[in-house]
């Protein structure tokens, strides 16, 4: 794999996300600008200007047609993909942390983190269809986290609602009434932080990675674990192949300790799974800070990385990944 | 290589440990223990928290869990720490804590030893403080004198820039210093060095006669500290051991070159690595920049390249298009060598060992940022193995020689 480098962002990578279609991939980085690139040939196409912080996630429509971004600035803020036109602002009192579109885009999901008093919330706001109907209105908030909640993602059909943040635990919420339905078990469940969260294309399972040097694959519904992924660094991103039989990992030593460390010990390559069997595939080197954010093509073929050295790295894979066999 | 460095010499690890001992043990400095290991529990004022959030920190780093408070409380300090690992946030949120936004009159003066970095300084300090309503103004050489005394005239909460102009500043009353309570010496030991030390001691003598002053770098060799005496009271000191210096996320590397004449041909054969990603390659003088730019573009191989002698508006669309990656390789002197902060820079050439010592830990620093590795490799003649040897001792710190396969490493 030859990587195609993406140079745009002046400051460390947050997230990654492709369009449905997997022709488009948003980076989201603590530059303040969200970028749009072309997802064959890694070239830019856009960015959103905006906010006026590190942005730390993003989503896109169905249709492509609209993009929603979280950032430390206390605002989730909706674009329009093709012009980068402002649409909203959502203001909040805490960084904005984590956001998704709910299935049918009328919904989102904004998480914000505990601020001086302010405790972490989750957040259901309704999106409008039409810009000028839209309001900061939120239709749920959700209380009672301790520590930041790094990812809240929808369940199937917009039923529940997952999060997983700072205190190790997932949960899985009623999105109507906000009640808890389930936890994560403390004992095989994660220890440490959960950083990531990532869903199967069908949405019936889920991968987290955490710092306590683990991926961990969870069924959506029962959130009886599945599959654990041992690895040697802290994970930053999961993400779960589309088409094939695999789970990537990325991640490396905090980013505070990068420099004070021998080279060896930065471990920032990716590094593939067999998502049943659990034994690492191979690895996929570039990177000289930690990796902070994956994201798989839809159409599988390729992925993308991002790291705190601040570039977006597109891999399209071998023809030997396709033919792997264990 | 054979032999002790010669007693006196730079390089005189004996000596230097000795003078810093000497210092150390006198009672000048103040004791502070505390640290703080994350923002909230700093004290610090809830907009100033919002813009240290927004700006994408999340946890303190070693210096700033222990600098910034004292800094806030108002005490002068020294503040050392490694290349890259956070203290230009310190002062900059120590500054910020502190600041009478009701009054929009400069209370804080920081310099720095070269355009470039003061631009950066400003920049840092304007999106910290962006929810505060902070004027931050950074007041360099080589950029409209008129334009300074609009801004300055107009109101500013901060200064940040480099000494000259600062003093032109100061002496044209454009800039009054009566509200000025803080002072920040930035890379302090190159500001204290025989080159600015006599701008510091001018513009020093006209700020008020009760400031709180800050010195901050990764280089603090005993004789600076010795100069801060004269002006600071009872510091707060971080200070690191000389042998700690170096990070050892940053991989070293030496390539024998016999001859002086043939590093040309060394930099070519190396060129496509240092295309991957960002470079920046050091050599000692404006002239051999001018010379080397030329070499290297008449081989066809694209390079930009800074020095001082170059036009404002130049130097500042050059750092604009390599912060920006639309330049990948940057030759320049040692200008560049302290404090410039790029995010994909992960190569480091010394085409020309430094001259002065402590700029070999600067320059190496340009790569191997917070968060991230980095590769350095110097180029050795024949006449610069003692010095090599010597760094080596001093900071100890090993310098392999180069492998075939250093594209890997990047």
């Amino acid at each position: 794999m030859r990587p195609i480098l993406m140079k745009g962002h002046e400051r460390p990578l947050t997230f990654l996300r492709y369009n449905r279609d997997g022709d488009l991939l948003f980076s989201c980085a603590k530059d303040h600008t969200p970028t749009v690139w072309y997802a064959d040939n890694g070239d830019r196409l856009g960015t959103y200007r905006g906010h006026n912080g590190a942005v730390w996630t993003c989503d896109v429509s169905r249709d492509s047609a609209r993009l929603i971004t979280g950032s430390a600035d206390q605002t989730a803020k909706l674009w329009e993909v093709s012009t980068g036109k402002e649409l909203f602002s959502f203001r909040f009192d805490a960084p904005a942390r984590s956001v998704e579109f709910a299935i049918g885009d009328a919904l989102a999901v904004v998480t914000t983190d505990n601020f001086m008093d302010h405790v972490p919330t989750v957040q259901v706001k309704r999106i409008a269809e039409d810009i000028d109907d839209q309001t900061e209105e939120s239709a749920l908030v959700i209380t009672g986290i301790k520590g930041r909640i790094n990812r809240a993602v929808w369940g199937p059909l917009n039923r529940t609602i997952i999060t997983a943040g700072e205190d190790a635990t997932i949960r899985i919420w009623d999105s109507e009434t906000g009640q808890l339905l389930k936890e994560s078990d403390k004992e095989s469940g994660h220890q440490k932080t959960i950083s990531s969260l990532s869903k199967s294309l069908d949405w019936s399972h889920f991968i987290t990675g955490s710092l306590d040097k683990s991926a961990k694959l969870w069924d959506t519904r029962t959130l009886t674990l599945i599959k654990t992924y041992v690895t040697e660094r802290p994970v930053n991103a999961v993400d779960i192949s589309p088409t094939h039989d695999t789970v990537v990992l990325g991640g490396g030593q905090d980013a505070m300790n990068v420099t004070m460390t021998d080279r060896r010990a930065g471990k920032f390559e990716a590094k593939f799974y067999h998502k049943i069997l659990q034994e690492e595939i191979g690895g996929v080197k570039g990177h000289f800070g930690p990796i902070n954010a994956l994201a798989f093509n839809p159409d599988g073929r390729s992925f993308s990385s991002g790291g705190e050295d601040g570039y977006v790295r597109l891999h399209h894979f071998d023809s030997d990944y396709f033919s792997i066999k264990m | 290589m054979a032999g002790l460095a010669p007693e006196g010499s730079q390089f005189d690890d004996k000596q230097y440990d000795k003078k810093m001992q000497e210092i150390l043990t006198e009672d000048f400095f103040t004791s502070y223990d505390d640290v703080c290991e994350s923002f909230d529990s700093m004290g610090l004022q809830e907009n100033l928290l919002r813009g240290i959030y927004a700006y994408g920190f999340e946890k303190p780093s070693a210096i700033q869990q222990r600098g910034i408070v004292p800094f806030c409380k108002g005490l002068d300090v020294i503040q050392q720490a490694q290349s890259g690992t956070g203290k230009t946030a310190t002062f900059c949120s120590g500054i910020l804590q502190q600041l009478d936004y009701g009054l929009v009159e400069c209370q804080a003066l920081v310099l720095a030893p070269t355009r470039e970095l003061a631009q950066q300084i400003e920049k840092v300090m304007r999106a910290l403080g962006d929810y505060l309503g902070v004027k931050v103004h950074a007041c360099v050489g080589g950029t409209s004198v008129r334009e300074d005394q609009r801004i300055l005239a107009s109101g500013v909460h901060v200064v940040v820039g480099t000494p000259g102009r600062v003093f032109d500043m100061l002496r044209r009353q454009s800039l009054r210093p009566d509200n000025i309570k803080m002072f920040v010496l930035d890379e302090a030991d190159e500001m204290l060095s025989r080159g600015f030390k006599d701008q510091i001691y001018d513009i020093f003598q006209l700020l008020p006669s009760k400031i709180q002053v800050g010195v901050f770098s990764a280089t603090m060799p005993p004789e600076a500290l010795e100069i801060t005496r004269k002006f600071m009271n009872k510091p707060v000191r971080i200070l690191v051991k000389r042998d700690e210096l170096t990070l050892e996320g940053i991989k070293q590397f030496y390539v024998n070159i016999d001859k002086e004449d043939w590093k040309l041909d060394t930099l070519c054969d190396l060129y496509e690595t240092l295309a991957i990603t960002q470079s920046v390659i050091f050599v000692n003088t404006r002239r051999k920049v001018d010379w080397l730019t030329d070499k290297m573009r008449s081989r066809d191989h694209t390079v930009s390249a800074t020095h001082g002698d170059m036009d404002q508006n130049t130097r500042d669309i050059i750092m604009r298009e390599f912060r920006s990656g639309s330049s990948r390789v940057l030759i320049t002197t040692d200008l560049l060598a302290r404090g410039i902060d790029v995010q994909q820079v992960s190569l480091v050439i010394n085409y020309d060992l430094p001259t002065q010592p402590e700029n070999y830990l600067h320059r190496i620093g340009r790569s191997g940022r917070f968060g991230r590795k980095g590769v350095a490799i110097n180029f050795v003649t024949r006449d610069d193995e003692r010095m090599l040897f010597d760094i080596q001792r001093f900071y100890n710190v090993t310098v392999e020689e180069l492998p075939a396969n250093v594209a890997d490493l990047l």
